[in-house]
């Protein structure tokens, strides 16, 4: 099994949803994050007063899949998630060593489907 | 009567099937109570009644308030001369046994006194109650408990504050928290008893020393019957003595109560606002009762308040000095014969904004009036809002106590005692020019939530209304309607749309209106969000929504977008929809949406109706689309050409029209932020005034194969402009790159003779740059050309790099001189 970690722009997150859940992607889960990359931080200005902005806002999203789903859910969030602007976001793909439902006690993939 | 424990536990055990879930009140906690009392008086004589020993009922089941799961609290008392340790295991291992859960606690008289140390152990003391035993030893050890208490009652209710304080802060409030702690909770069963520890501190009963009025008295007795039903029932559910009223427990206890769905109001949330209206007449309460005693017995005085305006003017006046309000004040203020609806007259309109501009201390008041059922006659609509509970991942409190709170952090902001290191914050407050407009947007901003749905468009009639009768009227008025109406704007589109989309912070723009509108904005989102609970302004949400204020201020800056465009806007969009009378409204708004806002403000409605028909079916991807019609002017032609946007399309199509034999008299070209390009050119005929059927066709077929990539362009056009001469240079080329008048793109403006091919090579230079063309602005005059080009670089981002903006200009200076 893997964790596909995805950071993406947040006004992406439900396109990012609907895309998974389309190709049958049962669970996720979204955290309200701030951080930077090549993007950095920039300084505002409103009305003459400036302000330094350090951590740009973006929604990470974590979903554990089996090994054979792990193309197809990468393929779906990057598709939705991209905008072609800068700040689309990172997205990597790690290994999972043991998954289990917490309610019943399936593990592996069995605690993942249904 | 029960002979032993286990023969209690079977009595207590038929009493919990003798009512129903929801009926076990005060009476049937007083009988739990005596039944105890009986076993333990039966265990006592069987440990031999034993002398100078005494058996005393503390805590709850001291007051005859004994609870299903509750512990049976026991404060064995002897003197040293006894030897205890038998007694007690006499006593309670049968308790033990039988499973019933025990408080003890094992004293001499001399050891009570110490153990009033802790609060804890000197508040259940003074619920002691002898049950069984020494009666002179039990006066003896609680006598001092009680007289140590009156020696200094302020300084005994300053503790009780403190602890109820405390509380608060550990358990939240009983009074407007969705899962509330019945029993420690703000408002819940800890502080109806220290009412009556506070009545213990005083010498004369409480209502003659002036500490609680008879009318609170009631409230309290009545809203500690339900709190006991309404924890009673989570005991007997749970099995447990548990306190809190959680999510999953509310419908099992709303039915046990005899709640029932009602329209607009579901069984659940009918529970809690009774709940809710209790426990803040016991939080209401016990706040002014111990307030009342720290301060030391009443004045005696009497006050007299003459009219409902009288009422908030007395109230101002004590929120502005930060008293509460006194005994004989709130007996005036309910002495007063108020109409339901008040009239509003410039006297109350004066008192009320006084109270909004105190802030906290005036949501405090607000909430007095409340309790003496005198805020919604001044205020109609506060009664539907009143103790509603909400049910999202956000709020934590009811509709009106979220309201009262977000008047507040208004307040607090206007008066700059908010966040001085928010920026943005200090900057909107210096930009307000009417708070009290704000103060009335904040305090009605969700008073829509009526449980009907869509409270925004519903907020807005009842503020409009409400507005209306306190004779709010002119600009104010306007500001506080606006801010009700708009109030989820700036947090819903800050986190849920893309802030680099040039045309929605138009839009937002255009929705705002102006700088000062959106400044009112700001702070209503961030005084609504602080309101609402520590994870509804984390420095995520602030970032985004500072982006986007940011962001449109300065589309009001430059100009781009107002009240004036924005009414031009609306104009041109409504007959718009009028000549697309009859196609499907989704279609006409999905059509709106996606053209850029500079398409519709340039391009005459009329047109933009042709336009329709060939931008809104699917493109393919090396489709061009085009469609001629006659122009402003006689010889004059008007050509749309669609395609899906790529580097060079401008430059191919001007190079297509060029060579075609067409002169280009001025173009426009926008594209949306689909990447559709929808170009815009007024031509002519080079050579003859009437353009054919067969040069469009020459025209399309060269565009259609340069596309696809079947042909080259560049040379046809060098070949074409060799055979005519060059225009006399008289007229020299002039070249202004722009990084400060659009958002999003770099402007390069462009002055050069005219000449055939011009714009196609213009627009290829900016293509060898990999810069794309984002909107183009051209236009002829006696002979020489003016343009201007919003370029973007790869990555749709304005060009920074300074290398790159020179590059650009002696690209251009090179290809346009030689």
């Amino acid at each position: 099994m893997k964790l596909v970690t995805a950071i993406v722009k947040p006004h992406r997150i439900d396109d990012v949803k609907d895309a998974l859940r389309e190709i049958g992607v049962s669970g996720l889960t979204t955290t309200d994050v701030e951080g930077f990359g090549r993007q950095r931080g920039h300084t505002e200005v409103y009305r003459g007063a400036e302000y330094q902005v350090d951590f740009v806002p973006k929604v990470k999203v974590e979903v554990v899949v089996d090994d054979g789903d792990v193309d197809g859910v990468v393929d779906a969030i990057v598709k939705a998630a991209r905008t072609g602007k800068i700040g689309d976001g990172k997205l990597w793909v790690g290994e999972v060593d043991r998954v289990m439902r917490i309610r019943t006690g399936e593990m592996g993939p069995d605690a993942l489907s249904g | 009567m029960p002979s032993s424990a286990v023969g209690l536990r079977e009595e207590l055990r038929a009493l919990e099937r003798a009512y129903t879930l929801g009926h076990h009140g005060p009476a049937v906690a007083r009988r739990r109570a005596s039944l105890v009392d009986a076993c333990l008086v039966e265990l006592f004589e069987r440990a031999g009644a034993p002398g100078r020993v005494a058996l005393v009922a503390t805590g709850g089941y001291g007051r005859m308030v004994q609870l299903p799961a509750s512990d049976i609290d026991l404060l064995v008392l002897h003197d040293d001369a006894t030897s205890i340790a038998a007694i007690v295991d006499a006593l309670l291992y049968p308790l033990w046994d039988a499973g019933l859960p025990v408080g003890h606690a094992v004293r001499t008289a001399a050891e009570c006194l110490a153990a009033t140390e802790r609060l804890d152990a000197w508040t259940a003391m003074l619920d002691g109650r002898l049950v069984a035993g020494d009666e002179t030893l039990a006066a003896r050890a609680l006598a001092p408990v009680r007289a140590r208490a009156r020696e200094d009652p302020a300084g005994f209710a300053r503790r009780l504050r403190d602890a109820a304080a405390a509380r608060r802060e550990h358990f939240g409030s009983s009074a407007h928290l969705l899962e509330p702690d019945l029993k420690e909770g703000s408002g819940g069963l800890r502080d109806v008893a220290s009412l009556g520890w506070l009545a213990a501190a005083l010498e004369t009963d409480p209502e003659s020393a002036g500490v609680i009025r008879a009318r609170e008295r009631e409230a309290v007795d009545a809203a500690e019957a339900f709190l006991v039903r309404a924890r009673s029932a989570i005991q007997l559910l749970t099995g447990r003595r548990a306190d809190r009223l959680v999510t999953e427990l509310q419908p099992d206890v709303a039915r046990g109560m005899g709640f029932v769905d009602e329209p607009n109001l579901l069984a659940t949330d009918g529970l809690m606002r009774s709940l809710f209206e209790h426990a803040r007449n016991v939080e209401h309460v016990a706040g002014l009762a111990v307030t009342r005693a720290m301060a030391g017995a009443a004045g005696g005085g009497s006050t007299v308040v003459a009219d409902p305006a009288a009422i908030l003017e007395a109230l101002a006046d004590a929120a502005e000095r930060g008293d509460v309000p006194s005994v004989e004040l709130l007996d005036a203020i309910e002495d007063v014969a108020v109409p339901d609806p008040v009239a509003w007259d410039v006297r109350t309109r004066a008192a009320f904004l006084r109270l909004l501009r105190s802030g906290e201390r005036g949501s405090a008041m607000f909430d007095v009036l409340d309790r003496v059922g005198l805020l919604a006659r001044f205020v109609p609509a506060w009664s539907r809002v009143r103790c509603r509970p909400q049910r999202d991942p956000y709020h934590r409190s009811t509709v009106d106590a979220h309201l009262l709170a977000a008047a507040a952090r208004m307040a607090d902001l206007l008066a700059g005692s908010g966040d001085a290191e928010d920026p943005l914050e200090v900057a909107t407050v210096a930009h307000v020019e009417r708070p009290d407009a704000l103060l009335l947007g904040a305090l009605l901003h969700d008073v829509g939530k009526i449980g009907t749905g869509g409270h925004v468009p519903i907020g807005t009639t009842i503020a409009r209304d409400t507005l209306d009768a306190m004779g709010v009227a002119g600009p104010d008025r306007d500001l506080a309607v606006f801010m009700v109406e708009e109030h989820l704007l700036l947090p819903d589109t800050a986190t849920r749309r893309d802030l680099s989309d040039e045309d929605l912070l138009l839009d937002v723009a255009a929705r705002v209106g102006t700088p000062e509108r959106l400044a009112g904005l700001y702070l209503l989102a961030k005084a609504d969000a602080l309101a609402t609970g520590p994870a509804a302004w984390t420095p995520w949400r602030e970032t985004l929504v500072r982006e986007l204020v940011a962001k449109v201020q300065r589309v009001f800056d430059r100009g781009d977008m107002g009240e004036e465009l924005a009414a031009h806007l609306a104009e041109r969009t409504d007959r718009l929809r009028e000549l697309l009378h009859g196609e499907p409204d989704d279609r006409i708004e999905g059509f709106i949406l996606r053209v850029p806002r500079s398409y519709l403000l340039a391009v005459d409605p009329g047109r933009v109706a042709e336009h329709f028909r060939i931008v809104m079916p699917p493109l393919g991807r090396n489709e061009v689309r085009t469609a001629a019609t006659a122009g402003s002017r006689a010889g004059t032609y008007e050509v749309v050409v669609v395609a899906s946007d790529r580097p060079g399309l401008l430059s191919w199509i001007a190079g297509a029209l060029a060579i075609g034999g067409i002169s280009i008299l001025a173009a426009q070209a926008f594209t949306t932020e689909d990447r559709t390009a929808i170009d815009v050119f007024e031509v002519e005929g080079a050579f003859e005034p009437e353009i054919t059927e067969a040069r469009w066709r020459a025209f399309r077929s060269t565009l259609r194969r340069t596309i696809e990539g079947s042909i080259s362009l560049e040379h046809r056009v060098r070949e074409k402009g060799r055979h005519y001469p060059r225009p006399r240079v008289a007229s020299p080329v002039t070249i202004r790159v722009l990084n400060d008048v659009s958002e999003f793109s770099t402007v390069i403006e462009v002055g050069a003779p005219d000449r055939i091919g011009l714009l196609h090579d213009i627009t290829r230079t900016f293509a060898d740059l990999h810069l794309g063309v984002h909107l183009a602005k051209v236009a002829t005059f006696d002979g020489r050309v003016v343009d201007a080009f919003y370029v973007r670089d790869e990555l749709s981002r304005k060009v920074t790099e300074p290398g790159l903006l020179a590059g650009v200009e002696s690209a251009l200076r090179e290809r346009l001189e030689t």
